[in-house]
């Protein structure tokens, strides 16, 4: 993909945007609401006609008419805030849309792969918001797609549901599928992906593997002392960067490069000894933040 | 083709298992049809008789014809309707006011001179009109020629000579009901159709199942074609339904020909593409519905449903002529009840025209892919 832009009208959702996905793995565009990853995925599945630039996915040009009948037999495709037909079972709506392809996978298959074996002929409209989300999973699935596209899967589930979703990426992954994931979890980025694109304003502001985002803009570490409060402050050997008080009474300190040691061997001796201590990596949402000056949460659902 | 007839299965099943769709589409158009047919009754249509004396003097009726129908309302066999001397087509009036009424269709014409011929001792000859096939016509036959040879022995001149004439004319001796059935069929594929299509293309749009739809080998023709196919299948059931129903409860008997099946083929596409148009300008699925619930109520009551357009102020039957259900209702009644070969061709290609128009228009307006 490259160079890839959209307008609608005056406004630009995608502003000449490239990047790459390799085969087997998981991809997450990361961003906030309004970002341009919906945009985006949908100019891939071909829904949305790019106004510039040129697009591939497995190899067939976006922009070809011939060409996209070849791409819809060979993807699977999770839209946003997707439901499925309300008063047909699980099984006959996996079937239903499996019966759109000329080949579709055995439906219990597909069940037992999204684990709603015991909800297989249950009505998709009594089913709750997690497992109404996996029938998605499983409908997108239908074809055995080389590359599936998921569509903030996890927008609007509770932890527990999305931890049931990530799941069955996790299967995906481990069968070799090639998934495109967008959400605006920074924690389910990290989780999930190999590779993770980060998008603002529908412009990519960084790309890269987990591990490598945070390195370059993570900043620092931090070390945290549990439920040490105001008194714990003086403990604390002088010189060291600007501890802060946050929840009330942790204490959070900014680490620089062999500052640790320093800190760990000076409060050995203290009553801050007794608490929980923990160094935290940062996460991508510190990556998102110093990228940009704000929190995606900020912005969230 | 398999991909439409999956379209159509999921809809069917959807229109199966829910409840509320089935009360609309099945039981209340029976409701309706025990409703009306309470209200406006069935009739009895034995011993009605129209008459029209022609024979005037001075704007009146002359005295020997006036005598004639005494003494045919003498009989107190009939129930005699008087048709006013100066319509010049006595039997097309009297089926439209026997159908209103649920009469029967037997019309008895003094001719002018009548008197004039009797006083003059010539043949006097009276005709009556009825249907070879009406149940009552043997004994009504027999009891106004027994009337009319008593009437003629009782004149003071015994050589006259009376006679009755009698014409054969085809009716149907329909009723209100008769009427109502074909309304409530047209009525039923009105709402069927507009809301299926509403519901079938805003509903599924907000859930995106057509987004979904768009990202697979499915094309929008098929998709429009599975929705076409379900609102046959609708309609096939509805209307046996509803005519097994009229039929074992009324007794109406309705026929099916080819107009029949060319105007529910018709409807079939004409309503949905008109819940299409709808559902096209009005992006929302809340607003569409509102938007289909403003468009089909009137037409319900405007296009001749519960009462024959004739009878409706020249405004609205003007605002009837443009109104598409007109033409199925119209063409119904002349294919299933009034069997009128000529009038049913004529609605069944109007109807066609206008499926064709709003079908296509629908099919293009609707965006299949994203903007
Ligand atoms: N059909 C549309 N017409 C006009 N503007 C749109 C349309 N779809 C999206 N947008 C705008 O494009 C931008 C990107 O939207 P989207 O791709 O949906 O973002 P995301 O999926 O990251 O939340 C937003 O500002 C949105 O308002
Ligand atoms: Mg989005």
């Amino acid at each position: 993909m490259n160079n890839l832009s959209k307008k609608y009208g005056d406004t630009v959702a995608v502003n000449g945007i490239s990047f790459g996905l390799s085969k087997g793995e998981v991809f997450a565009f990361l961003g906030p609401n309004g970002a341009g990853k919906t945009t985006t995925v949908e100019i891939l599945e071909c829904l949305r006609a790019p106004t510039g630039g040129q697009a591939k996915v497995l190899d067939y040009d976006v922009s070809k008419r011939s060409d996209q009948s070849e791409i819809r037999k060979r993807i699977g495709v999770l839209p946003q805030d997707f439901n499925a037909i309300d008063r047909l079972t699980v099984r006959e709506n996996i079937d239903y849309f499996g019966a759109m392809y000329d080949h579709q996978l055995d439906s219990d298959q597909l069940i037992e792969l999204v684990d709603l074996k015991d909800k297989r002929d249950e009505q998709f409209k009594t089913l709750s918001g997690g497992l109404k989300q996996r029938v998605g999973l499983a409908v997108a699935l239908v074809n055995d797609p080389a590359l599936v596209f998921l569509d903030e899967p996890t927008t609007g589930l509770d932890p527990r549901a999305r931890r049931d979703v990530w799941y069955v990426i996790e299967r995906l992954k481990k069968q070799g599928k090639t998934v495109f994931l967008t959400t605006h979890y920074m924690d389910e980025a990290e989780y999930l992906a190999d590779t993770v694109s980060i998008i603002d304003h529908g412009q990519i502001i960084a790309s890269g593997t987990p591990n490598e985002l945070i390195d370059a803009h993570g900043g620092k570490k931090t070390l945290v002392i549990r439920e040490a409060g105001e008194d714990g402050l003086k403990f604390l050997p002088p010189g060291i960067s600007r501890p802060q008080l946050k929840n009330e009474d942790d204490i959070y300190i900014p680490l620089n490069n062999g500052e640790l040691t320093t800190i760990l061997i000076a409060i050995g001796q203290t009553p801050l000894a007794n608490k929980e201590i923990e160094v935290r990596r940062p996460t991508l949402d510190d990556v998102f933040l110093n990228l940009t000056g704000r929190r995606v949460s900020e912005e969230g659902e | 083709m398999s991909r439409v007839y999956t379209i159509v299965k999921g809809h069917v099943k959807t229109w199966f298992r829910s409840k509320s769709t089935i009360f609309w589409t099945l039981a209340f158009p029976i409701l309706l049809i025990v409703l009306f047919g309470a209200i406006f009754g069935t009739g009895n249509t034995r011993f009605d008789l129209y008459v029209q004396n022609q024979d005037l003097t001075a704007n009146a009726p002359t005295p020997s014809s006036q005598g004639y129908v005494a003494a045919l309302n003498h009989t107190g066999a009939f129930n005699i309707q008087t048709v006013p001397a100066e319509m010049s087509n006595p039997v097309s009036y009297v089926r439209d006011d026997a159908q209103l009424h649920n009469r029967g269709q037997r019309l008895l014409v003094i001719p002018v001179g009548f008197q004039n011929n009797l006083t003059n001792r010539k043949p006097a000859d009276i005709q009556l009109y009825m249907d070879q096939s009406d149940q009552a016509s043997p004994s009504l036959a027999g009891v106004i020629t027994a009337v009319t040879s008593s009437y003629a022995a009782s004149l003071s001149n015994s050589t006259v000579s009376l006679s009755v004439q009698q014409v054969p004319i085809v009716t149907h001796n329909t009723r209100y009901i008769d009427f109502f059935i074909p309304g409530v069929i047209g009525m039923t594929l009105l709402t069927s159709g507009v809301f299926g299509a509403v519901n079938t293309n805003g509903r599924y749009r907000e859930l995106k199942i057509i987004k979904k739809l768009a990202t697979t080998p499915l094309s929008k023709i098929e998709w429009i074609l599975g929705m076409v196919g379900y609102q046959m299948f609708l309609a096939a059931i509805s209307i046996t339904v509803i005519l097994l129903f009229g039929r074992f409860v009324f007794g109406v008997t309705a026929t099916i020909d080819i107009y029949t099946i060319g105007l529910v083929v018709a409807a079939a596409l004409l309503f949905p593409g008109i819940g299409m148009v709808l559902a096209n300008f009005v992006k929302d699925a809340d607003g569409a519905e509102a938007a289909a619930n403003a468009i089909t109520f009137p037409m319900m009551f405007l296009a001749g449903t519960f009462w024959p357009t004739e009878t409706m102020p020249t405004v609205l039957k003007v605002i009837a002529n443009y109104l598409p259900l007109t033409y199925i209702n119209n063409g119904l009644r002349d294919a299933m009840i009034y069997l009128e070969p000529a009038q049913a061709l004529t609605n069944t290609i109007i109807a066609l025209g206008l499926a064709g128009f709003f079908i296509i228009l629908g099919s293009v307006l609707m965006s299949w892919k994203e903007e």
